[in-house]
């Protein structure tokens, strides 16, 4: 039987969820499961054996981005509804598994996320206020992530066995690599006028102007080592505290 | 900072933890619309005690040493949601002004994203055991429903307690960090610390979303643009 637009809706809905019982044996399998079965119910409605070997066959081992996990959830399910042999379906399964998490990964966790983020940051330090500035962000974001979830859904209930094309000649591919120098120009935006709101806020004023030299050298040399750097920028922090103590105790004036 | 001077009735204690656990699940669970970055976690957690601008302010420096860890393929990366909130309250708790409380604060929110980190891992050992009757599931989908569904709520659980645990502890070192008299030594040591600390984690953070190394003119073209903005503003 053919599901319906709610079953549909259903099933968009709970891809919110895809991850929700993540472990390391099925990864995002259950989630998977757990997404396509409104639409499994009705495809296999009055047939229980097919309803279960369905479930059990989609309940194994899935990665990929959780919002394009929905196109997963789509294409899966219509696949189900053509009747297409398990052999097939199962290599299609193993196949879309790569490009949802490369995609995914790159367009919003590497490119979306942090821009929209620091967007955020950028307005907020030029004086738009806390909740303008949380709330620019959550729009920005939700606005991306709310279209790519819904995109990706139809596209792979539309598409079905031909997703792997309807991806090739999306716009995410074409996406790709087109927000990291707006991302770049904004982190280094955002660190300066960060700083200066951390110098406001603590009174912290009389830092000598050096300390923007050697800022800038050890960005550089974070950008060169980036693990050396994170763990680099860490210890700062801890440093305060030791030093701190050091003076408490005397031993530095 | 004495726990009695501490700002947290017992209603706002729970209302923290509440959000503490509505944080949690949206970073990896339900719905992953991002109230789990420390920008938004923090915000409200400097909001609850009346101060956005101080949460804001923690979580944009959290912001900048979390976003070198995207959760790329098998990455570790801190538990943010949570963090941010405990981390945002507790510098508003001190007073949102004090360099040693925003250290404070800024440590105890890294900790704990770790610290959740490893709670995280603790609870997907325990999603594999509820899913893995995998036979048993799917002969009865609506147990594989009911099991979903409790994995999630424990991703709730998971993050009120954290915040339960954590944020009484936090904040009451960042309020004693913030009652200390700071000399001009260590006021100028915290300040170039923090802004050294930041500058160094901008340039690890900008290597994961600079597709190689040609990305480093932009980022000293951004830095350049907000001091030349900051000259002509002042």
């Amino acid at each position: 039987m053919k599901p319906q637009r709610s079953d549909r809706l259903t099933s968009w809905w709970r891809t919110f969820a895809v991850q929700g019982s993540w472990n390391y044996r099925s990864l995002v399998g259950c989630g998977i499961a757990y997404g396509m079965l409104p639409l499994l119910r009705r495809i296999h409605a009055g047939d229980p054996v097919r309803l279960r070997d369905s479930v059990e066959r989609n309940m194994r081992s899935f990665n990929g981005h959780p919002y394009l996990c929905a196109m997963a959830v789509g294409a899966l399910a219509r696949l189900e509804y053509d009747g297409v042999d398990v052999q097939r379906l199962e290599r299609f399964r193993t196949a879309l598994r790569g490009p949802l998490g490369t995609l995914g990964d790159r367009i919003i966790w590497v490119e979306w996320r942090p821009f929209c983020l620091l967007v955020a940051i950028v307005a907020y330090s030029l004086g738009l206020g806390p909740f303008f500035s949380t709330a620019l962000f959550l729009a920005l974001y939700n606005v991306g992530h709310l279209y790519l979830r819904g995109w990706a859904f139809r596209s792979g209930w539309e598409a079905g066995l031909d997703v792997g094309r309807v991806l090739r000649e999306s716009w995410l591919d074409r996406a790709t690599g087109r927000l990291w120098p707006a991302n770049m120009v904004l982190l280094g935006a955002a660190s300066v006028l960060v700083g200066r709101s951390v110098l406001e806020r603590a009174g912290a004023t009389g830092i000598p102007w050096f300390v923007l030299g050697v800022g800038i050298v050890l960005a550089l040399l974070a950008f060169r080592w980036p693990r050396r750097g994170g763990s680099l920028a860490v210890l700062l922090l801890v440093s305060v505290p030791i030093v701190w103590v050091l003076i408490s105790l005397g031993i530095v004036r | 900072m004495p726990l009695s001077e501490l700002p947290f009735t017992h209603g706002l204690w729970l209302v923290y933890v509440v959000v503490g656990g509505l944080v949690a699940v949206d970073a990896v669970s339900w719905p992953q619309v991002m109230i789990s970055r420390p920008l938004v976690s923090a915000t409200v957690g400097g909001a609850l005690l009346g101060d956005a601008s101080a949460g804001l302010l923690v979580g944009a420096i959290l912001e900048l040493f979390s976003m070198r860890h995207p959760p790329l393929g098998a990455a570790r990366y801190p538990d943010t949601g949570p963090a941010g909130l405990v981390a945002g309250a507790s510098f508003a708790a001190a007073g949102g002004s004090a360099i040693l409380a925003l250290v404070a604060a800024l440590l105890g929110g890294w900790a704990l994203g770790w610290i959740g980190t490893a709670s995280v891992y603790a609870r997907r050992r325990v999603n594999e055991r509820l899913v893995t009757p995998v036979a048993e599931l799917a002969a009865r989908p609506d147990l594989l429903e009911r099991r979903h569904r409790l994995a999630i709520w424990m991703d709730v659980f998971r993050g009120a307690f954290l915040v339960a645990a954590f944020l009484v502890p936090t904040a009451a070192l960042t309020g004693f960090a913030a009652g200390k008299p700071v000399g001009p030594v260590l006021l100028g040591y915290a300040g170039a610390a923090l802004l050294l600390g930041i500058a160094t984690t901008t340039g690890a953070s900008a290597r994961m979303t600079a597709f190689g190394l040609r990305g480093w003119p932009l980022l000293l073209a951004g830095a350049g643009a907000a001091l030349l903005v900051l000259v002509v503003a002042t």
